[in-house]
């Protein structure tokens, strides 16, 4: 919980990375293996969409770019890696994925005797926690009471980063198509907690966080059990009150602070929880994919005064540009495509609304689908690329290359796969380019196309490892 | 412009008025010689009505269409206010009950726009309805009024300036009559005694809440220092009614339970708006009437369950001779279609005038859903929400041809023939 920023960048940065990388791991971290050292030579080198190197050297020490140019010092002691006709590119960024995370409808543990204080989660939520039935004559009569049980579909101050247990398949196929970062979204849920980034390498070599608390999750979920809300209907009411109620607890603390007679913050613990996404200091990242979902985001936006909303999925963002506009939106746009015959408005095309005109069967959908991102680009809304909802790794860049193929510039879509998510999530420091002090998440491909139908990916650098 | 409108009107009698872009957009429109039934201005023979932007800018016998309006021929076709619905849980998604507790008037349903109900709820001649949270809780969720604008974005399809409405509900549904979970896992209230007690907790509260907020509005002038209370949706809703804003429909069956409500809200100083389904409404027309209470009931729907019992298809012509303002509903996403059928249940049984068991589909549900301004009848100044029909709309056989909203045509019966056959045929020109 502590580590806000698990892996430590160690340059005159954004405060966001205020302390060090550090080979040897923290307290309490996996122990992490040295990193060989690498000079990639002869190498076309694509350090950021648009800036290319056509013949050059990369260096990387202690797991991160030392060097990098046309003309480039190599220093002994490195592993040369004659590279030429091939290309390195930034190591890609899946905005958002699932992979790895617990789901927030996870069946809870079953409660535990007040003798093991550590069962039973993150503490008080303000009685939202389900907290299970405890069998009479569990406890002892004069225990202390069992610490509420945070029902994770309500878990706001978990950290996606700090839940990340991928297994090491899971990361090798991610690796498999290029992507050494990923951002951590979960899937369902109501307030499931707090977006994160973390790094593709391997558990043992390698910490995997990256960064917490990028963004407050909000979904369209339901409470556990029946309890409330229990529909998507009532999922809005919800999350309208608890940005409310979030919102009332600044003002009492302010007031408190202040000295106004009578002041007196609530603590409740659900209610703090979302107070940096209530008052604009953390973005909130709304999981919403069809045009209805996005127009309910942006009326909640619009009520609660949120800025710059984050929306995650976005596969009908084609259709609702202009409301993704109107709340200043970023669409962290899913490249898992919706089947046709799921997609809002295929029904006006088969009975009236549509008749006759282009858009209306399903494989004119199906290229409107495909080409959602294109439309979003093109519409002038901020985008960048996510395997949400779907597979990442291969496919993920299978599907960027689909959408170039729809129409998007190759820097467009290389920068909706790198720079800019590393933007949204806060690691720009870290990740997104080929810069020196930047860590060495690397892509290197035959030829000179990371895009290109049938491009084998050769090698996969992350945080200076080769896999 | 003459050219244009008579190459404009070739285009239409070849059919394929589909290819024009933006012959949907044309919010001008005229039908000539036709059976006019203005629901307040008695039936024209051979009259002619315009809508122009959107609006109806003339009706009667002598009455010229401008140059290049889209004119529909009416001869031998009776045209008709839109139909309403005052009561429908169509086209909804992500659930119709909010169930999880008895009083969740902070919630609010759902449009799902694709729903096809809408389309063949114009296929019925209906333009507008209200979509109602179901009856599972003592007090539901919010409605949405729409219009049936099929192919438009749901934030285009609320009905601006309606009514905010609210549903409650009493009788079986609350109470989980039905329910076979044991009792003790069971929701309160489960019985009648335990609904009136839940409506007078819930504005208790409420008063409270609202005084809070009155003290905090006159404390605040003095000083601005003042700590306001908590926002509470759910008591904000609850004082919402308690000031008229958010009008209550509630869900009722029995006159034993109508008249509680009706005691219920007087002590508590609110109003019941409208009451839905209503079916024993006829024993207590007058008391209903002297509460400022409408109806919105089934045509007949007797006995389907237990307190059902004592329905009686007279029930809308009773309570209209009380004075009570009483609309017909669908309830239903089959009966939707055919609501003026529904309508025509009152003239049989109860000896409706004509055109008072018409109001029933047409103005009286537009006073319930706040929007007879605007709609429910024809006349000048209100919106192009209109209903041609084969034949008059209680004859045997008659079907709504054209179902026109805001001047703009969102059904034609022409083009959803062709538009079913070439479906049928696997063509892409309906979609596939």
């Amino acid at each position: 919980m502590a580590r806000r920023f698990l892996l430590l960048v160690p340059l005159a940065l954004p405060v966001a990375f205020a302390a060090a990388l550090a080979q040897s791991p923290g307290p309490g971290g996996p122990a992490v293996a040295p990193v060989s050292d690498y000079a990639l030579t002869n190498v076309r080198i694509v350090t950021a969409p648009g800036k290319v190197i056509e013949r050059g050297t990369v260096v990387t020490h202690d797991g991160r770019i030392s060097a990098v140019g046309a003309q480039v010092n190599i220093p002994a002691g490195v592993v040369r890696m004659d590279l030429t006709g091939h290309t390195v590119y930034p190591g890609l960024i899946d905005a958002a994925t699932s992979i790895g995370l617990p789901s927030p409808t996870r069946a809870l543990p079953a409660a535990a005797p007040a003798a093991t204080p550590d069962a039973g989660g993150r503490g008080g939520r303000g009685g939202r926690g389900a907290a299970p039935g405890v069998p009479a004559g569990a406890r002892a009569a004069n225990a202390p009471p069992a610490p509420p049980v945070v029902a994770p579909e309500l878990d706001a101050t978990a950290e996606a980063a700090d839940m990340f247990a991928p297994t090491p398949d899971e990361l090798k196929a991610l690796r498999a198509g290029g992507v050494t970062t990923v951002g951590l979204v979960f899937n369902g849920g109501l307030f499931p907690g707090r977006i994160g980034a973390a790094l593709t390498g391997t558990r043992n070599e390698s910490r995997l966080g990256l960064r917490t608390s990028v963004g407050q999750e909000v979904s369209f979920g339901t409470k556990r059990g029946g309890g409330y809300p229990a529909t998507g209907i009532g999922a809005v009411a919800f999350i309208r009150q608890s940005f409310l109620d979030a919102q009332y607890e600044a003002r009492l603390d302010k007031a408190f602070k202040a000295g106004t007679p009578g002041a007196r913050p609530t603590n409740d613990p659900f209610s703090r929880a979302l107070m940096p996404a209530a008052g604009n200091e953390m973005p909130s990242w709304f999981v919403a994919s069809t045009e209805r979902q996005l127009i309910r985001v942006a009326e909640i936006s619009k009520e609660m005064g949120l800025k710059n909303p984050v929306v995650v999925g976005v596969q009908e963002g084609y259709r609702a540009i202009p409301i993704l506009k109107q709340s200043a939106a970023t669409a962290v746009v899913s490249l898992a495509w919706p089947p046709a015959d799921s997609v809002t408005g295929r029904e006006f095309g088969l009975i009236g609304a549509t008749k006759g005109g282009p858009g209306t069967s399903d494989s004119s959908i199906t290229t409107q689908v495909k080409a959602n991102a294109v439309s979003l680009a093109k519409g002038g809304v901020p985008f960048v690329f996510a395997s949400f909802g779907g597979t990442s790794g291969a496919t993920f860049r299978d599907r960027i290359r689909s959408t170039i193929e729809a129409g998007m510039s190759a820097d467009d879509a290389l920068r909706a796969s790198t720079v800019a998510p590393a933007a949204l999530l806060g690691i720009t420091a870290a990740v997104g380019t080929i810069e020196v002090g930047k860590l060495a998440n690397l892509v290197v491909v035959s030829g000179n196309d990371l895009f290109a139908s049938g491009t084998p990916i050769k090698h996969v650098f992350v945080e200076g490892r080769l896999y | 412009m003459q050219i244009l409108t008579r190459s404009f009107r070739a285009i239409l009698a070849a059919g394929s008025v589909a290819l024009l872009p933006g012959a949907l957009a044309a919010q001008d429109i005229a039908i000539r010689n036709a059976t006019l039934i203005t629901i307040t201005g008695g039936d024209i023979e051979n009259g002619t009505i315009v809508v122009r932007n959107g609006k109806i800018s003339a009706v009667g016998r002598n009455v010229n269409i401008p140059a290049g309006v889209r004119t529909i021929d009416g001869t031998g076709k009776f045209v008709m206010p839109g139909i309403i619905d005052a009561h429908s849980h169509a086209a909804l998604e992500n659930g119709i009950n909010e169930g999880s507790e008895s009083v969740t008037p902070e919630v609010q349903v759902q449009l799902k726009n694709d729903d096809p109900v809408i389309y063949r709820a114009l296929a019925g001649g209906v333009t507008a309805a209200n979509l109602l949270h179901g009856s599972a809780n003592t007090i539901g969720g919010q409605s949405r009024v729409i219009k049936m604008r099929w192919g438009m974005p749901v934030d285009s399809m609320y009905f601006k300036g309606a009514f905010r409405i609210v549903k409650f509900a009493l009788g079986e549904n609350v109470t989980r009559a039905s329910s076979t979970a044991p009792a003790d896992e069971r929701r309160f209230p489960m019985t009648r005694m335990g609904v009136d007690f839940t409506l007078r907790y819930w504005f208790t509260k409420a008063k409270e809440y609202d005084a809070e907020w009155t003290e905090y509005k006159t404390a605040v002038k003095s000083n601005p220092n003042a700590i306001p209370p908590r926002r509470d949706l759910r008591l904000e809703a609850l004082t919402d009614i308690l000031h008229g804003d958010l009008k209550v429909h509630a869900h009722s069956y029995r006159a034993d339970e109508i008249l509680m409500l009706i005691r219920a809200a007087d002590e508590l100083g609110f109003k019941i708006h409208t009451f839905q389904h209503v079916l024993e409404g006829y024993k207590v027309a007058d008391e209903m009437a002297k509460h400022g209470a409408m109806a919105s009931t089934f045509a007949d729907m007797w006995a389907y369950k237990v307190e059902a019992w004592d329905a009686i298809p007279f029930n809308m012509a009773l309570m209209s001779e009380r004075g009570v303002v009483v609309s017909v509903n669908s309830d239903s996403d089959e009966r939707i279609r055919r609501l003026y059928q529904e309508a025509g249940v009152g003239v049989r049984y109860g000896n409706m005038r004509v055109n008072e068991a018409l109001k029933m589909i047409t103005l009286n549900p537009a006073k319930q859903l706040g929007v007879d301004k605007m709609v429910g009848s024809l006349e000048v100044g209100k919106d192009g929400d209109i209903a041609i029909f084969s034949a008059h709309p209680f004859a045997p056989g008659a079907m709504a041809e054209y179902t026109i909203i805001d001047g703009k045509v969102y059904f034609d019966r022409n083009d959803a023939v062709t538009l079913r056959k070439t479906a049928a045929q696997g063509g892409t020109g309906g979609g596939r």
